[in-house]
């Protein structure tokens, strides 16, 4: 008791972050204008962090009371979230009409040269775009809530679970430093009011993936992760610059509000060619796919887990591989003829649907066969993710066909989407983590309590403490973890009711309408992503029941306990988030506020109850009959054939005497009530193969750039060692001898010294009787 | 008179120098009677009086002062206060002074280490080892000299000050001398070290030589005009019908003189050897506001008298050559000396080269009122930085120099693990010489070549649309730029050497640097000021001072 005191008195120190937003309101600020707080906070803190934990590494005070740092980059993000929350509560209260604020301040303005068709002219203060704005819509708005939310949460459980495993002793510091450094990158793109801005924050968090997967750089499969996550969003950065470009060609600028304003008219009153936006969006969307790990640029999401759990929950589950959706969300006004959109690019959407049908179903099948906790988690944000692209696949085509309702309904739902999935698989990935560590110190426990000897060391290295082979049973060890892990997954697979249903339901259905509406070529993704949902139902389930149902595979399974507060706290607020928040912010119209048909979140006039009715009416009972059986079907097979499928083969009622709190324990008693089916023929066959192979993919991907990239690299290697350094070693050398020739000349005489003034002299009237001569 | 209020501060603190530490009880006998007279100079000094710390800090309180009065007549009305017909007190000369007194007290406090005062020094006695013998003279002898050096200082000043005031060419060349004497001192000031008197020699005959070159030239100016007034002067060269060669060899002897001051090449080869004979602080003096007060000079001659109303400057082809061979003789030498002072030194040439070029683009006659005062801007900008980095680093050698170490680039090895406050402030000295942003060296570089670019801007043929033809059509002027670019790429090399064996080396000793409170804030100070006037309201409140500084010039 006294030690988990002693703990929470650290969090006096947060009091001074958290104080300043209060204290701006009282001083009666406006949120609008202390925005830039939301990002410069932490662009201060970061830096802090990794010089102090440079010099105070392993000192006492650093470990014990600043967490290595953890507690200074909870509370700088703690002033994040309380900036953004005022920004949020302002925006959705008293400013809905502020779309834009382009408060652009300027690091350097002096004149620049412009050429203006005839010649060249001095303009007054250039370099404009290097002004940062803040843009807000709700779309941007939602992001914000859920980077600034997550990122404390999240900090908040890494200060737990870094802090105690000993195997990050003395580098925590530099976790703290990136995942600060990642939460700018993510806070600023939301926040961008420009798309180079947006790029630009867009890299800082390549980089902090980067560098974050790498964070156990010492193991081989760490770093080569690290390397083939930033290799494989490179080659979609690449294209996303050109994009950037492209669109610069078109309007000359990159701002929001100018390219927004107008979308058909492009830079000096040109009207835009379809074709050339629709292809500067198309390489948009390269970009977006690999940073959002979809179809064919998705290899790299799976080995990211390699990283710390709570870098695999903030930035490649909840946050950074939402960027890639922001991006193609950000798109819509390009699209939507109803609001001055270009017509003519219905294939953006298809394409960006396609892709989406394609990564949601593939994803889902390799994750049922997926052993590792995380990876099962991992390819299930890809799948999800994948909805979200299908979602807004549709909403592009109907916008672009200028069916403006049903796209916005689609676009608010793929959003709303993204935000349920943020919040489980956040909270998934945490509680992932606490089962993790838990199983891991059991295991630690476990081989302490022996004699050490050397066979116990190779066990201890070959130990998998993230395979869900070892756990089961869990459910009456971790109540905390596994109601949080159910809510989870409930909310993922889309049971009623629950979180992630609201969304996942539009989605499929309004591609459905689209499909019935003219869009022949979204048959493919409707019927994928029809699948996928019973797909999710069975491996989620699955994945649970492997881990919480069921009879103990491993003896450490009894060792395993809930220890820390810092993990369980931000599990706790954000099961209830899952289980409430989905549904309280469907009812409260959250759909029709983030398409931007509704300015605030409210009941639209209707009491409490009726707007409960109004939308449960709408989710299982739609007018559309063609709906109604898609939203059943659905349901069908995510809550009923999937879910009893998983229990079948995995489930099972926990061991005798065990006791689980009763949240969960109706689940581990009913997963056993279905008997039991073997498939082992099934694992053994050459799909399963191919699926724990990721249907070869990667070994295709590696025999090519093996083939091709390799030699280039090697001759790129050789020229640059050759050719380039060459050039440079060649100007080095013949500077340093005329440095040496030149220096001969200073011969430390005086006598020398006036001859050359004598020389000089004369050479200046040669040259002025030359000149004027 | 209370326009110069700053330049009587020094004078009376001279005079207080001179006087403060001889009062003590001496008395007087009136011949023939036993009545004795207190006079209180000489005797047994009194307690206050006998400190050796006296001189520094009346010195150190005399330049605070000044500096202080000097900013407020920057931020002033800028209307001019003509005095005698010689001095014209304004903002500009006020901005100029503001620099000198500033480089001026960083050197006082550095001085302090480099040359300490002990009170507690005495005469050795009979049972002293021989080393603590040679020790206690040595530190006498630093007592009694600490008087004199900080006079010195002074009259530095004083003469740097009235330099940047004078109206007239006659004034202004005594007030250049006065300063310069002062400095030739300085720079021997460490007789007893070899390197210390011979560089102060040389330095000494080749100055006097320009000078005397100089004045030669000024002599044929006034015999052409019959007037030393610059406004005079002026409106002689602007009615002047085709070129008179007495203005005009007048012209060219004294660009001999101004250029021995600015360090241009080849009137720069005794610099590097003085900058590295005197001891830092007086190198760091020599290297900012003695190269301010020699651009002040040729600004006045250059671009008040000998720059014709529209059409190209006679002296632009020249200056423009000069710039260049500056430049690059200045980044080739620095390029492999082994000694960081001499390298500072050739880096300080180097920085001349790019400020005459500035200068010469003003000459090509090609710009308007609003280029000329943009290039005007970046220059005097340039020196006000200067002296945050440049001395800066003539400061971090300083703070070596108390262990007598700074003339080979060894000291500097592992500086970093030594006192890493100090490496770093080091650090962004080198980057900001060399112009990194957002240093301040990185704006007023950056302010430099925007200058050039815009006077050269309009020249190119804008139907080229290949590079070549392009560049065949454009104005030399433009050329100008591209080799201050191509320059400051060269001297990336040694600045960032510099950077390397502080950080990647191995010191030679782990004892930590000695102890020197002030000199280390003041080093922190300025590397932190060097970021400070290299971005946001820092750099704006620095330009806006400049601007107005510039306005009245």
């Amino acid at each position: 008791m006294g030690e988990s005191k002693q703990e929470w008195d650290r969090l006096l120190y947060l009091i001074p972050f958290l104080a300043v937003v209060p204290y701006l309101i009282i001083q009666g600020e406006s949120s609008t204008d202390w925005a830039w707080l939301i990002v410069a906070v932490p662009f201060i803190i970061f830096p802090i962090i990794a010089i102090a934990g440079q010099i105070w590494n392993g000192h006492d005070t650093w470990v014990n009371r600043f967490k290595e740092g953890g507690i200074i980059a909870l509370g700088a993000l703690g002033l994040s979230l309380s900036a953004g929350l005022w920004l949020i509560y302002d925006y959705l209260t008293t400013q809905p009409s502020l779309r834009f604020t382009p408060d652009p301040w300027s690091w350097l303005s002096f004149d620049v040269l412009t050429y203006d068709g005839e010649g060249w002219s001095v303009a007054a203060s250039g370099f404009d775009f290097f002004g940062l704005g803040l843009y807000l819509d709700p779309l941007s708005i939602m992001l914000l809530f859920v980077a600034t939310f997550l990122c404390f949460l999240i900090c908040w459980f890494a200060v737990g679970y870094m802090t105690t495993d000993s195997i990050n002793d003395n580098s925590n510091h530099r976790f703290f430093a990136e995942f600060v450094l990642f939460s700018i990158g993510m806070f600023g793109m939301v926040l961008a009011d420009n798309f180079l801005w947006l790029f630009i924050f867009w890299e800082i968090m390549g980089l902090c993936s980067y560098l974050l997967i790498g964070f156990y750089y010492w193991k081989k499969s760490a770093a080569y992760a690290a390397k083939k996550a930033f290799l494989t969003t490179r080659v979609g950065d690449v294209f996303l610059l050109i994009g950037l470009l492209m669109l610069y060609d078109i309007y000359g600028s990159l701002d929001f509000s100018v390219v927004f304003d107008d979308p058909s008219t492009g830079v000096g009153g040109a009207v835009v060619s379809a074709a050339k936006l629709q292809t500067a969006l198309l390489m948009l969307f390269i970009g977006a796919i690999g940073k959002s790990a979809q179809f064919p640029l998705h290899v790299w999401l799976p080995d990211a887990m390699e990283g710390p759990t709570p870098v695999s929950a903030l930035i490649h589950a909840a946050t950074m591989v939402n960027a890639g959706l922001y991006l193609v969300a950000r798109m819509v006004p390009f699209v939507d003829v109803a609001n001055g959109g270009v017509a003519g690019m219905e294939d953006l959407g298809l394409i960006v649907a396609w892709i989406g049908g394609i990564t949601a179903f593939m994803a889902a099948a390799i994750a049922f066969v997926q052993n590792d906790i995380k990876k099962v988690l991992a390819y299930s944000t890809m799948s999800q993710l994948a909805y979200i692209f299908t979602g807004l696949g549709a909403a592009l085509w109907l916008f672009n066909t200028g069916n403006h309702e049903a796209g916005a309904l689609v676009f608010g739902g793929a959003l709303f989407h993204l935000f349920n999935h943020a919040m489980a698989k956040g909270m998934l990935f945490m509680a992932s983590g606490s089962v993790i560590h838990e199983v891991h110190h059991a295991h630690d426990y476990l081989h302490h309590e022996g004699d050490d000897s050397e066979h116990d060391h190779a066990s201890h290295h070959d130990f998998d403490a993230q395979d869900m082979r070892n756990m089961g049973g869990l459910a009456s060890k971790m109540p905390v973890t596994a109601t949080a892990m159910m809510l989870g997954s409930m909310s993922i697979i889309g049971i009623p009711l629950i979180g992630g249903f609201w969304s996942k339901e539009v989605i499929i259905g309004k591609t459905w309408y689209a499909y019935f509406h003219g869009a022949d070529a979204l048959l493919g993704p409707a019927l994928l992503i029809l699948a996928t949902a019973g797909m999710t139902g069975f491996y989620m389930s699955r994945m649970w029941f492997m881990t919480f149902a069921g009879e103990p595979r491993n003896e450490l399974v009894e060792h395993v306990h809930e220890a820390t507060p810092w993990i369980k706290t931000p599990l706790i607020v954000l099961s209830i988030m899952t289980a409430l928040g989905g549904f309280g912010l469907a009812v409260y119209g959250a759909v029709e506020f983030l398409s931007a048909e509704a300015d605030y979140l409210s009941l639209h006039g209707h009491t409490l109850l009726e707007q409960i009715i109004h939308e449960v009416e709408h989710a299982f009972l739609p007018e559309d009959m063609q709906l109604r059986y898609v939203g059943w079907v659905t349901i069908l097979l995510a809550f009923i054939i999937g879910p009893i499928m998983a229990a079948r083969i995995y489930g099972g009622a926990l061991k005798e005497g065990e006791q689980a709190i009763p949240l969960v324990h109706w689940l581990t008693s009913l997963s056993g009530k279905f008997g039991s089916q073997n498939v082992d023929d099934l694992a053994n066959s050459e799909l399963a193969e191919a699926l724990q192979q990721r249907l070869y993919f990667d070994d295709l991907y590696e025999g090519i750039l093996a083939r091709t990239i390799v030699p280039f690299a090697a001759f790129a290697a050789w020229f640059d060692a050759n050719v380039i350094d060459g050039a440079i070693k060649q100007i080095e050398s013949k500077s340093v001898l005329g440095s040496i020739q030149i220096r001969r000349v200073t011969t430390g005489s005086a006598r020398d010294y006036i001859l050359m003034a004598a020389i000089g002299t004369l050479s200046i009237f040669a040259l002025i009787w030359g000149v004027n001569a | 008179m209370e326009v110069l209020l700053p330049e009587m501060i020094l004078v009376v603190s001279v005079v207080l120098a001179i006087l403060v530490p001889n009062i003590g009880d001496a008395k007087f006998r009136i011949p023939l009677t036993r009545v004795r007279v207190p006079i209180f100079v000489g005797g047994t000094r009194l307690k206050g009086t006998s400190d050796p710390r006296l001189p520094a800090l009346i010195s150190i309180t005399a330049f605070s002062l000044a500096m202080f009065f000097s900013f407020f007549g920057v931020s002033a009305d800028s209307s001019a206060v003509e005095i005698g017909g010689v001095l014209a007190v304004n903002s500009f000369s006020r901005m100029m002074s503001f620099v000198f007194y500033a480089a001026l007290l960083l050197a006082a406090v550095a001085a302090n280490y480099r040359l300490p005062a002990r009170p507690s020094a005495r005469a050795p006695r009979e049972r002293d080892s021989a080393a603590q013998a040679e020790r206690l003279v040595r530190s006498l002898m630093d007592n009694r000299r600490q008087v004199d050096f900080h006079i010195l200082l002074m009259m530095v000043g004083l003469g740097m000050s009235l330099m940047a005031m004078a109206s007239n060419l006659f004034f202004m060349f005594v007030a250049i001398e006065l300063a310069s004497l002062a400095s030739y001192i300085l720079v021997a000031f460490h007789k007893e070290e070899a390197v210390g008197g011979e560089a102060g020699a040389k330095y000494f005959i080749v100055g006097s030589v320009a000078s005397a070159t100089g004045i030669y030239g000024m002599s044929l100016v006034y015999l052409w005009a019959g007037d030393l007034d610059f406004d005079a002067l002026a409106a002689s060269w602007a009615a002047m019908d085709g070129y008179d060669p007495l203005a005009v060899i007048g012209l060219g002897l004294m660009l001999v003189a101004f250029g021995f001051k600015v360090s241009a090449a080849p009137f720069h080869l005794a610099a590097p050897d003085a900058y590295a004979g005197a001891s830092s602080p007086v190198a760091g003096v020599l290297a900012t506001a003695s190269k301010a007060m020699g651009f002040v000079a040729l600004l006045r001659v250059l671009l008040h008298v000998a720059m014709p109303d529209e059409g190209e400057a006679i002296w632009f082809v020249l200056l423009a050559l000069i710039a260049i061979v500056t430049m690059t003789w200045g980044n080739l030498a620095a390029l492999t000396s082994e000694n960081p002072k001499r390298m500072l030194a050739y880096s300080s040439v180097a920085h001349a080269g790019y400020m005459l070029a500035a200068l010469a683009a003003v000459g090509s006659g090609l710009g308007d009122d609003s280029t000329t005062r943009l290039v005007l801007v970046a220059i005097i900008f340039h020196l006000s930085v200067l002296v945050l980095f440049k001395l800066g680093a003539f400061l971090v050698l300083g703070l070596l120099e108390i262990e007598g170490r700074s003339h080979r680039l060894e000291d500097l090895h592992g500086l970093a693990h030594r006192d890493p406050l100090v490496a770093g402030s080091m650090f962004i000295f080198m980057l900001s010489l060399a112009g990194v942003p957002p240093l301040a060296g990185f704006l007023s570089k950056l302010l430099m070549i925007n200058g050039i670019i815009n006077i050269s801007a309009g020249t190119g043929s804008t139907s080229a649309d290949a590079i070549v033809p392009w560049a065949e059509s454009v104005d030399p002027v433009f050329w100008l730029a591209v080799a201050i670019v191509l320059n400051s790429a060269l001297s990336l090399f040694y600045y960032l050497r510099i950077a390397l064996v502080m950080f990647f080396e191995t010191p030679e000793s782990t004892k930590p640097l000695r102890r020197a409170t002030h000199l280390r804030n003041s080093i922190v100070t300025l590397a932190f000021l060097t970021l400070a006037f290299g971005i946001g309201s820092g750099a704006d409140f620095l330009l806006e001072l400049v601007q107005n500084a510039v306005s009245a010039f």
